[in-house]
């Protein structure tokens, strides 16, 4: 075991623990390791890879933690109480105060599309779940929108959601597809719960439950049963012109979109096709097909309303408290048959398709 | 000098990178002087970002630093953005 003092940032020293290559390496490097034939250096610089991303990720969340209480069970009159704020196309947080709860809408499209897809988000956790607001004792929901210019992203900040224009090329404005709001919000529900650490499988499981919570804030808000959804993540999403549908589909992981600029959708739907890979903290936003597929053949499997049943055991496992922060594929996946044998039966349809669900990805949750 | 950017991660976890050779240009000292600041303010590991944000690698004539989003000073904004856009 080496000891080794670097800094965070220039401001406080972090001591950290790691054998061999210390976090002096740098990343790309690793990257370039973890690809060797070599299969000992390579799962080494994988390893410390995971272990420097999976470090830095508990420094950040450990203080949002500490300031979490448990949730009671929401009273049915919780009310949202929404923010929205106009960046102006800078990158100063949060801007301008544009609409608070209860006024009215006014001209500026994307600023009601926010106050609305907010307004969704509250309602699935409020009504399906009873969980009131994100951290579940009502914290004001806050969202920025005409962040930068151009910009092709949407991006929980730990305390708010922030949304770009899109580049009009190949993305249009992230505030045109609920579910990506439901996305963004469902990582302060995760931060405030389970916190999986955003690196590798956990970090693929955050990203999933992000997608799962989207997709059923969409279905909700349409009333489309797990049949009638399309099960796409970012549908609209994509500027007229590019060959796509959307940037992921739960339904069939893979197909979303096949584009000159973009490249092809690389989330695999089973384990066979696992992508190993240092970037994108270790492909959370790829291998995050796989337990996405789990949940849409659970959910079709049981039919009806997916955020009912299907969606109630995933919700009970990320806020039941045995979920651990740096989960696997499979602790997940043990953890949704348990708590289906929980809150149905023991055995009962529920627990048997969720089985079925996981072993058709080729996720082992016996 | 050449001057690369590689942009990762992103709610669309699509990866974009570009590059652009400041020799032959005009406007060369300009490039390099802003690179100069954008690594300047870098850091040499990628720090930790946020669920859903950019990080980006900058690297100068091999010299390579990282910021991810939203922590990116004006500099390392305007060079990524300009990289981005211009580079091949």
């Amino acid at each position: 075991m080496v000891r080794c003092m670097t800094t965070n940032g220039g401001s406080e020293p972090v001591i950290r623990r790691t054998p061999v290559f210390c976090g002096i390496v740098p990343p790309h490097i690793l990257d370039h390791l973890a690809q060797h034939e070599d299969q000992t250096l390579s799962d080494a610089a994988l390893r410390t890879l995971q272990h420097d991303s999976a470090a830095r990720t508990r420094r950040r969340v450990t203080a949002v933690r500490t300031l979490t209480t448990a949730a009671a069970p929401a009273a049915a009159g919780s009310t949202p109480h929404r923010t929205i704020y106009d960046a102006g196309h800078r990158t100063d947080l949060p801007g301008t105060e544009v609409r608070q709860e209860g006024s009215e809408s006014g001209q500026d499209a994307t600023v009601n599309r926010a106050y609305a897809g907010l307004g969704a988000t509250f309602d699935l956790y409020l009504k399906a779940y009873q969980r009131d607001s994100i951290d579940g004792s009502g914290l004001p929901l806050n969202a920025s929108v005409h962040y930068d210019v151009n910009y092709d992203n949407a991006f929980w900040n730990g305390d708010q959601m922030v949304f770009g224009d899109g580049d009009g090329e190949i993305f249009t404005d992230f505030t045109s597809s609920v579910d990506v709001i439901g996305h963004e919000l469902t990582h302060g529900v995760t931060q405030y719960t389970a916190n999986l650490e955003y690196y590798g499988q956990s970090g693929a499981l955050n990203e999933s439950v992000s997608d799962v919570f989207g997709s059923l804030i969409k279905q909700y808000s349409l009333g489309q049963s797990a049949g009638d959804a399309d099960w796409l993540i970012g549908e609209g999403l994509l500027a007229p012109g590019v060959h796509g549908v959307a940037l992921r589909s739960m339904k069939a992981p893979g197909t979303a979109y096949d584009d000159t600029r973009l490249g092809k959708d690389p989330q695999p739907a089973t384990m066979q096709h696992y992508v190993k890979t240092s970037r994108d903290n270790g492909g959370v936003h790829i291998n995050s097909g796989i337990p996405n597929h789990a949940f849409y053949l659970l959910a079709t499997a049981l039919g009806g309303n997916a955020w009912e049943r299907a969606g109630q055991i995933w919700y009970d496992v990320l806020t039941g408290g045995e979920l651990r922060s740096d989960a696997t594929f499979a602790d997940f996946a043990k953890l949704t048959v348990a708590a289906a044998g929980a809150r149905y039966q023991a055995g009962g349809e529920e627990s048997e398709a969720v089985l079925k669900a996981w072993a058709q990805v080729g996720v082992q949750a016996a | 000098m050449r001057i690369q950017v590689r942009r990762t991660g992103g709610f669309a976890g699509i990866e974009r990178r570009a590059e652009v050779d400041t020799s032959g240009r005009p406007d060369a000292p300009e490039w390099q002087a802003l690179a100069e600041r954008a690594l300047a303010t870098g850091r040499g590991t990628p720090p930790p970002g946020v669920p859903d944000g950019f990080a980006y690698e900058i690297t100068v004539d091999g010299r390579t630093a990282y910021a991810a989003d939203p922590q990116l000073s004006e500099e390392q904004r305007e060079l990524i953005s300009r990289v981005l856009k211009e580079g091949a």
